[in-house]
């Protein structure tokens, strides 16, 4: 398939999704929409570690220094959530609910370009939910509470942050694509699949404490997590500290989105030949 | 003219629908043993994320026990959430809802056969994540008045489901609002409820927050609960969480009642009763 072929097809994939993700409202309750979830996910974390302070639990340099970490954590873990639960929803929909999966399989091209045009979907959701998540946890803590957070938004590296949230966003699509084949092949994960792999990643990616945490064993599990370095690297293009330096991670998050990508294209050949074989391409279940 | 049922052959009818309902829920969320073991596992990830968290800032490990009764209650909200309040929306996709509509039973018999599906299913998994958690974090609990214990969860369950109910009327006519309706009623509301805190009436919790989260019945009873099963308290400690318990049943009931009977004769009116792919 041409590369212009498929990168209309993604487009177009892109457009649809698009518009069945924000068209149901208009564009205001659709932002307002975007950000009350990570919001109140970051307001909980963040009220855990200002009651902790309260307690007496930490000294104050301490949590404010947490604050912003757990604040750049929760943020950049929108992008997760939202391409997890976007992609393993993904077939359930197209081909249960609106019964368009076999006709986008037996039309020109393949089901990969349809498939990344609305994993991107999910990715701009995702910005716009960092996005609002930073300037709104900047204007709650700093400016309404004057906590004092040591957070710049405006001294970040873009330099840094760019590659990084590349990269991050590449494997966290290379796991989408698993999710997509998962679902292609199943009908009863497209509720379960989505919020287990998120959940793995918030106990253990580093989301809101360090994986030096996690007991030694589990440990060797967050460190083949892309999620992980992709968490470093983004703090530490705000200036947060984390372990490691920015390079080593950036070339550890390099290899396992590879990986990933690997791992999830040739996932998804498989469940797509399976799928084909025993007809479940137009398989429908309501149960 | 079909002559017009008695009192008892209609409440006989109607208990017999909500049984229906009740059966289906029950049967339709328990044969899939898959499902049902990460519907317990699940919320052991975010539970044992915040136990690590609260352990890392140094608090005592009865936080840890606060935040394994709100995970087990947030199941509950969840169920309310997907299984009540969409349910209209699903049963419309399904084609189902027209024949719920010409049944000869009242409509909210069809929602009490939901909400007590609903209930027993999701404490069956509360229990499972309450044991999986306490297994998994040894974390400490106090029970000394196991009778308010139960009288505050029923009442607690009764007061969320009524809160399903009404919920479930308003969302009749959606299309993908339900679903997206739906997913920003859940962070928002584990954070109002303070689900995840170790109590959302402390001081450090500001008042503006603690009466948003008062609104929602999850809030009252899941402090209640934390009281008699962490702190070891008595009944004459939460009874005031029993009275506001109740009065929200008494408030939500007929209120969802009254809307679900305004949002049916609005969609008949505006034909959107039928209406799928929204």
């Amino acid at each position: 398939m041409a590369v212009a072929d498929f990168l209309k097809s993604a487009r177009e994939s892109f457009r649809v999704g698009w518009k069945i993700e924000s068209n149901w409202t208009d564009p205001v309750l659709f932002a307002t929409y975007q950000i009350i979830r990570p919001l109140a996910s970051l307001l909980i974390v963040a009220f855990i570690v200002i009651i902790g302070a309260a307690a007496g639990a930490a000294g104050s340099a301490f949590y404010t220094q947490y604050l912003a970490w757990l604040i750049v954590g929760t943020a950049f873990y929108a992008y997760v959530l939202q391409v997890m639960l976007g992609m393993a929803i993904l077939v359930y929909v197209d081909r249960n609910r609106y019964e368009v999966l076999k006709n986008i399989y037996i039309s020109p091209g393949t089901l990969h370009p349809y498939v990344i045009g609305r994993g991107l979907v999910s990715v701009v959701n995702g910005t716009i939910s960092v996005i609002l998540t930073l300037l709104f946890s900047v204007a709650i803590f700093n400016g309404l509470l004057h906590m004092n957070i040591p957070l710049n938004l405006l001294g970040v590296n873009l330099l840094m942050l760019i590659p990084a949230v590349l990269l991050g966003i590449t494997a966290l699509l290379g796991i989408g694509y698993m999710l997509c084949a998962v679902n292609i092949v199943s009908n009863r994960m497209e509720f379960i699949l989505g919020d287990s792999v998120s959940g793995v990643f918030f106990l253990l990616g580093g989301v809101i404490f360090s994986i030096s945490l996690l007991p030694a064993p589990v440990q060797y599990v967050s460190n083949v997590l892309p999620v992980t370095y992709f968490l470093n690297t983004v703090r530490e293009s705000f200036g947060l500290p984390t372990p490691g330096n920015y390079m080593s991670n950036l070339a550890i998050l390099g290899l396992t989105t590879l990986a990933a990508l690997i791992l999830g294209i040739s996932v998804f050949r498989l469940a797509e030949r399976r799928a084909k074989r025993l007809g479940l391409f137009d398989r429908k279940s309501e149960y | 003219m079909l002559p017009s049922p008695s009192f008892r052959e209609d409440l006989t009818n109607n208990l017999r629908a909500a049984y229906a309902r009740m059966w289906v829920r029950l049967r339709g969320a328990n044969r899939d043993p898959t499902a049902l073991a990460a519907e317990i596992g699940l919320p052991i990830l975010t539970i044992g994320a915040y136990v690590i968290l609260y352990r890392a800032i140094g608090l005592p490990a009865t936080a840890g026990a606060a935040v394994i009764v709100g995970g087990a209650m947030i199941a509950f909200w969840t169920n309310v959430l997907w299984n009540m309040s969409s349910q209209w929306f699903w049963e419309r996709e399904q084609g189902n809802l027209e024949m719920y509509l010409v049944a000869p039973v009242s409509r909210m018999s069809i929602l009490l056969g939901m909400a007590m599906g609903g209930s027993l299913n999701t404490a069956i998994r509360a229990l499972g994540i309450v044991l999986l958690g306490i297994f998994a974090f040894q974390v400490p609990f106090l029970v000394r008045d196991p009778f308010s214990v139960g009288i505050v969860f029923v009442l607690t369950l009764a007061a969320l489901y009524t809160l399903g109910m009404l919920f479930a009327s308003l969302f009749m006519l959606y299309g993908r609002e339900a679903w997206n309706t739906a997913n920003l009623l859940q962070e928002p509301v584990y954070f109002l409820s303070g689900a995840y805190f170790p109590a959302i009436y402390a001081p450090i919790v500001p008042f503006g927050l603690q009466v948003a989260g008062s609104l929602i019945p999850m809030t009252i009873g899941l402090d209640a609960i934390r009281r008699l099963v962490i702190d070891g308290a008595s009944i004459m400690a939460i009874w005031p969480h029993i009275v506001a318990l109740i009065a929200c049943i008494l408030i939500l009931f007929p209120l969802a009642r009254r809307t679900l009977n305004y949002m049916e004769s609005l969609g008949k009116k505006e034909g959107r009763l039928t209406l799928r792919w929204q």
